[in-house]
């Protein structure tokens, strides 16, 4: 789905990414972690033809990001931006909706199916004006606006931020959900919970640079290289890892609480 | 527009000169434009602009303010010239419409003085400190500091606002939006754009407000009790 084969970035004279080469599955559910201005939003704007490498080359769903359009990616490549604001511009959740379906698709009937569809899937009314909604709908509308059509590829720049456990929790089962039916997802992500919960595949960027790229498991335990990257892994990570050896392979309270009760009935 | 008015750090002589005096300066460009009707006097005045971009050491994006001026200048010009049928007549459309010599000096005197007075400004701006020009203006020309801050604040806000612009037509590129059709169609599509732009800036300003407020921004010049 995604292939990036020796990128470079450059902004203004100063080189932000360097010498990346990666590959990305169909179906993968990808986590991109990695301190401030570690070039992460520029990555993810590679991915969708916003930026076009100084150097390399991107491929994503098979066209080269240099030389397809934005607009076209945009058929195939879902972007939801940190800030949704930025992407809501109509006055109702079915204006907004339709805004995106129609800038995309021209058949009608297959329009109002999908406009249908969204409605029901993310339980949003119509007739709600998604600019003085709060802070979690207008997240919630935004994603809406581009799970209607289905892309292949879904990129979320900071899907949580701002958003209580709750908001948080619904969000993210609604992009597993097209994660299930096949959609690659690619997130920029600061929480490290929701990565270890949701990802399949951790990469880190820090100083422009790939610095690593492995499970949740395998990556968000390299205490070293996570704080090289101004990072912490999970709570309940750092307590496992403290533990000691016996307990290497606990990464959620679940398995931390099964593990304790194991072992006092074993004594 | 990127990076318009927005202060660019320096040691040039331009940086040095008080903050008022470079107002001065950049009024004085802005009348003479206004008070002649001489093209080659206008032409000789954006000159000096460009030049005064150089010694500020802001040349290329003077010139990038330059073009974008001269692109906004064309839709005007091409406006002005059906609009003025005085002079002799150089091409007769039909329906009676007639581009005259004069029609066209005048499109291009109109064109000439938005960019001739607009540049110097924005040169100017880029190239002070607003914090030194609110300064300036209430210790020497005791404009009351309620008006002088929301002047640079204003000015402040430009660059923001035009931060904000690309931020949002990025956004709405990444939906599908295409911006490089013809004008009309360019148009019908930026205008829902403005939306989440007038949004995100009342908010903006909003905010600003209340943190001036709970800064004691209304305290400013009154005793404490």
């Amino acid at each position: 789905m995604i292939h990036l084969n020796g990128v470079h970035f450059s902004y203004e004279g100063r080189e932000v990414l360097s010498g990346i080469d990666l590959d990305i599955a169909s179906g993968e559910f990808v986590a991109l972690i990695g301190p401030n201005g570690a070039g992460k939003s520029t990555f993810s704007k590679l991915l969708n033809g916003l930026n076009k490498p100084t150097q390399g080359t991107v491929t994503v769903a098979g066209l080269d990001t240099k030389k397809a359009r934005t607009s076209a990616l945009a058929r195939k490549v879902g972007f939801l931006f940190q800030n949704p604001d930025r992407q809501l511009c109509r006055s109702t959740v079915r204006d907004e909706l339709l805004f995106g379906l129609e800038l995309c698709l021209t058949d009608k009937a297959d329009i109002q199916a999908r406009l249908d569809k969204t409605l029901a899937d993310f339980h949003l009314d119509p007739a709600l004006n998604p600019l003085t909604a709060s802070r979690g709908e207008r997240q919630r509308v935004a994603l809406a606006s581009l799970m209607a059509l289905t892309p292949q590829l879904l990129i979320l720049d900071e899907p949580t931020t701002g958003l209580d456990w709750r908001e948080c929790m619904h969000t993210m089962e609604l992009v597993t959900a097209l994660n299930r039916q096949g959609a690659t997802v690619f997130m920029v992500s600061h929480d490290m919970e929701v990565v270890r919960d949701f990802a399949q595949r951790v990469l880190v960027l820090n100083k422009g640079r790939l610095a690593a790229d492995g499970t949740p498991h395998e990556v968000l335990r390299r205490t070293e290289l996570l704080s090289d990257a101004a990072l912490l892994p999970p709570q309940i990570m750092q307590l496992s890892l403290s533990l000691g050896a016996n307990y290497d392979d606990i990464d959620t309270c679940e398995e931390m609480t099964e593990s304790l009760i194991r072992r006092r009935l074993e004594k | 527009m990127k990076g318009m008015l927005q202060y660019v750090h320096g040691n040039t002589i331009l940086h040095k000169v008080p903050p008022l005096l470079k107002l001065l300066i950049a009024i004085a460009i802005c009348a003479a434009c206004f008070s002649t009707r001489s093209l080659l006097v206008l032409l000789a005045l954006i000159v000096l602009d460009v030049i005064l971009g150089f010694i500020g050491n802001i040349g290329r994006q003077t010139l990038r303010t330059l073009c974008s001026l001269c692109k906004f200048s064309s839709i005007i010009f091409v406006l002005q010239i059906f609009f003025v049928t005085q002079g002799n007549a150089l091409v007769t459309l039909p329906l009676g419409v007639r581009i005259t010599d004069e029609g066209l000096r005048f499109s291009a005197m109109i064109c000439m003085r938005l960019i001739g007075a607009t540049l110097p400004l924005t040169v100017m701006l880029t190239l002070t400190r607003l914090p030194d020009l609110t300064r300036q203006l209430v210790k020497v020309l005791h404009v009351p500091y309620k008006y002088a801050f929301a002047f640079t604040t204003a000015i402040r806000f430009i660059p923001i606002l035009a931060r904000d612009m690309a931020a949002v037509i990025e956004a709405q590129t990444a939906r599908g939006v295409e911006l490089d059709g013809n004008f009309i169609k360019k148009l019908r599509l930026l205008l829902p754009l403005c939306v989440p732009l007038l949004v995100s800036s009342i908010r903006k300003i909003e905010a600003g407000a209340i943190s001036a407020e709970l800064r004691g921004f209304h305290l400013r010049g009154k005793k404490a009790a």
